[in-house]
């Protein structure tokens, strides 16, 4: 943008030198004295090399994180509060504390929150750690017994879900519909349209997914449970698939053997 | 070896198998009685002269003889199993069917079992193990056998010096105390000097690896210990923390005797989890020690879970306790069934040994789980303890700290499982008098939220 200006001494120069050819070391002597004479402020000029502008040098600073002790030592937490938000490990979980997968360090327990290094854990490590009780210290003496709370309530025990009257277990062994009934699985949510739909996330009118989890239980049928490990079960399940795939096979090649016999007559 | 113990009739080839083996194979009798176990091969070194071989119709009457036998206790359809010889067994199925009916575990590896089973099929002539004809293998002999004579002689001058040094004054060493510490030193050394002797020994590897070594014998008891520390006691150091046992019922734990706990068949890894229906009865414990000597230990199982809702903690309660246990590097069974039938046998109470009686482990509904720890504490100088005293001890609330302090134990062993709800805790509990303990369940305890702050303009 600037050359124009910049050689226009020079072009002043060369003017006046009228047109005959000199050599190049007397066009620079040309050129340094009509610089000198017009601007001697402006000897020489730099470039820009390097964009100064846009997001050239990365940003420098973003919005903030929110980092940092979101708890005090010896304030109150409850399970599942956090208390320390840090990228990487600044601090480690001690007692009735646990890691979150972004390194925050949250609280297990409830208690009084303290901060400590514990060198017979680790050397150089500072940890994060709940007390129990209000007066206690952190680290725990290392030989006691750990102090643990039950967290529990002693309530009257539930009668254990029986088989309902009734009710259809369906066997591992079977394949496809079990029950050939009309109270088969697949048979019920069909029939019975007027459930409660939402809008789903396609945009579509549909059962929730814990409603139609609960098909089976609403159409008062039992899958029986499946046993890792029960070699007697897994045994009977392959051999029944396997002469339901040999059953199979047999009618797919009697139909073969039956079309050429067709043919040749 | 179990194997003589089974068929007394062939304890007389044993001998001289070498013998044996081409009489016999000539006329043409069974093949078991053509096998030698790596044991008698062996003694056969060990012993130059050899007893004239039996004459073969002795065996040809012995062997029926031997099934009449064993036909009046196994069943008929084992019986068709044919012979099945520990050192030859070939296949897995011939192997489980031989722990099954002779109740021996096979000898070594299945591709040396397989290899002797060729050699005596093809009949080849077996040659003593010092005799094999490599010449490298004869030069290495040498060596090492120059390098156990080196050890002898040191061990002599060792014992030698020991024995001076038993007899010197000690106002001349120094000091009693100094002389004791220069004699257990000196011990330790001589110990040392009596393991490496041994130690190159390729028989005695072999040995040890057929779990035939004789557990009296040091080397034996350090290759065994060696053994354990390099799996299975890392496996039970890794749980003893992993499932904080040593903080909270002891403050220190240095196992130093391999214990392994079974309930019936049922063999229990450390901290597995246990069927409440089948941890019903009392478990085998087999502590093996590696030091020794005969023990006396105290056999604690404690319960280290035991909910208090009132107090929103837990506490421990005792199991079962048993005093006075032989154990010793040989003797490793610590059958808790029959001590206890043993128990109610002897009438003088001060004698029994069982002074907490086996309380099946039980856990509530919802509860979480429940570690055992059955540990094996060694008392002080094999000295026995009072087990009256010892059945005041409660069980609930029971700190082992405080047991094992007052009775001066020292923990040796330690064995854990874990038990919680299962199917068959009802049943379990109701048997052991725990009628009103069945319908309780633990639920968990709702957590207030923190009080709603509201944003003042300090916090801003």
């Amino acid at each position: 943008m600037l050359l124009p200006r910049i050689f226009a001494p020079v072009r002043a120069s060369s003017v006046n030198a009228s047109i005959s050819i000199v050599s190049s070391s007397r066009v620079l002597d040309a050129f340094r004295a009509a610089n000198a004479s017009t601007s001697p402020s402006l000897s020489f000029i730099r470039h820009a090399t390097h964009q100064a502008q846009g997001r050239a040098n990365g940003a420098k600073d973003g919005p903030g994180k929110r980092l940092g002790a979101k708890k005090s030592g010896g304030e109150y937490v409850i399970p599942g509060n956090i208390i320390f938000r840090q990228r990487g490990t600044a601090w480690f979980p001690g007692e009735n504390c646990k890691f979150g997968r972004d390194h925050c360090i949250f609280a297990t327990e409830s208690g009084y929150v303290r901060y400590y290094r514990d060198p017979f854990k680790h050397p150089k490590r500072q940890y994060i750690g709940v007390a129990l009780q209000k007066d206690e210290t952190l680290p725990y003496p290392r030989n006691a017994a750990r102090k643990r709370r039950l967290n529990m309530v002693a309530v009257e025990r539930d009668a254990e879900p029986d088989t309902v009257e009734g009710q259809i277990v369906v066997a591992d062994l079977q394949v496809g519909d079990g029950t050939g009934s009309e109270t088969s699985v697949r048979a019920t949510p069909r029939d019975k349209p007027e459930r409660n739909l939402v809008m789903g996330k396609g945009y579509a009118y549909r059962e929730a997914n814990w409603q139609i989890g609960r098909a089976a239980e609403r159409a008062n049928v039992r899958v029986q449970e499946f046993v890792p490990g029960d070699r007697w079960a897994a045994w009977r399940k392959s051999q029944a698939r396997k002469s339901a795939n040999a059953e199979r096979k047999r009618l797919r090649t009697s139909q073969k053997a039956a079309k050429p016999k067709a043919k040749k007559r | 070896m179990a194997m003589a113990s089974v068929k007394p009739s062939i304890r007389q080839f044993s001998a001289c198998l070498g013998c044996v083996r081409r009489t016999a194979s000539g006329n043409g009798a069974p093949r078991r009685l053509l096998s030698s176990s790596a044991a008698a091969r062996e003694e056969l070194q060990t012993h130059h002269p050899t007893p004239p071989p039996p004459p073969p119709p002795a065996a040809a009457t012995s062997a029926p003889m031997k099934d009449e036998a064993s036909s009046k206790r196994t069943p008929e359809y084992m019986q068709k199993w044919g012979d099945l010889d520990p050192n030859l067994v070939e296949w897995k199925r011939d192997e489980r069917r031989l722990v099954r009916r002779e109740g021996v575990q096979p000898v070594g590896s299945r591709r040396r079992r397989a290899v002797l089973r060729r050699s005596t099929m093809r009949q080849t002539e077996q040659i003593p193990f010092e005799q094999l004809p490599y010449q490298c293998f004869q030069e290495a002999r040498k060596f090492l056998l120059e390098d156990r004579q080196e050890k002898l002689t040191e061990i002599e001058t060792q014992t030698l010096r020991i024995k001076n040094l038993m007899a010197q004054d000690p106002a001349v060493s120094g000091g009693a105390l100094a002389k004791e510490a220069r004699l257990r030193s000196m011990r330790n050394h001589l110990h040392g000097l009596i393991i490496l002797a041994d130690i190159n020994d390729p028989v005695v590897k072999k040995k040890f690896e057929d779990g035939q070594g004789d557990m009296n014998k040091p080397i034996y008891r350090y290759l065994a210990d060696q053994k354990w520390r390099k799996y299975k006691r890392l496996v039970l150091e890794q749980r003893i923390s992993q499932l904080n046992i040593v903080p909270d019922l002891l403050p220190a734990l240095d196992p130093i005797a391999d214990a392994d706990l079974a309930f019936g068949r049922k063999k229990v890894s450390p901290g597995e989890f246990v069927d409440s229906a089948i941890s019903e009865k009392m478990p085998r414990l087999s502590v093996q020690t590696f030091e020794q000597g005969e023990k006396l230990v105290t056999v604690v199982v404690v319960d280290a879970d035991v909910p208090v809702p009132d107090k929103d903690s837990f506490t421990y309660r005792c199991h079962f306790i048993a005093s006075n246990v032989p154990i010793s590097p040989s003797q490793t069974s610590i059958p808790l069934q029959r001590i206890d039938q043993e128990d109610k046998k002897t009438e003088n109470e001060a004698a029994r040994k069982i002074a907490v009686p086996w309380l099946p482990p039980w856990a509530h509904k919802g509860a979480p789980y429940h570690r055992l720890a059955v540990f094996v504490l060694e008392q002080s100088e094999a000295k026995a303890l009072d087990v009256l005293d010892i059945k005041k001890t409660k069980r609930n609330s029971f700190i082992l700290r405080s047991f094992v302090d007052s009775h001066k134990l020292k923990p040796i062993g330690v064995a854990l499982f874990r038990t919680k709800w299962d199917e068959s805790m009802a049943g379990v509990m109701e048997r052991a008098g725990l009628k009103d303990q069945v319908d309780v369940e633990f639920k968990r305890k709702r957590v207030e939220p923190l009080p709603y702050k509201r944003r003042t303009e300090r916090m801003r």
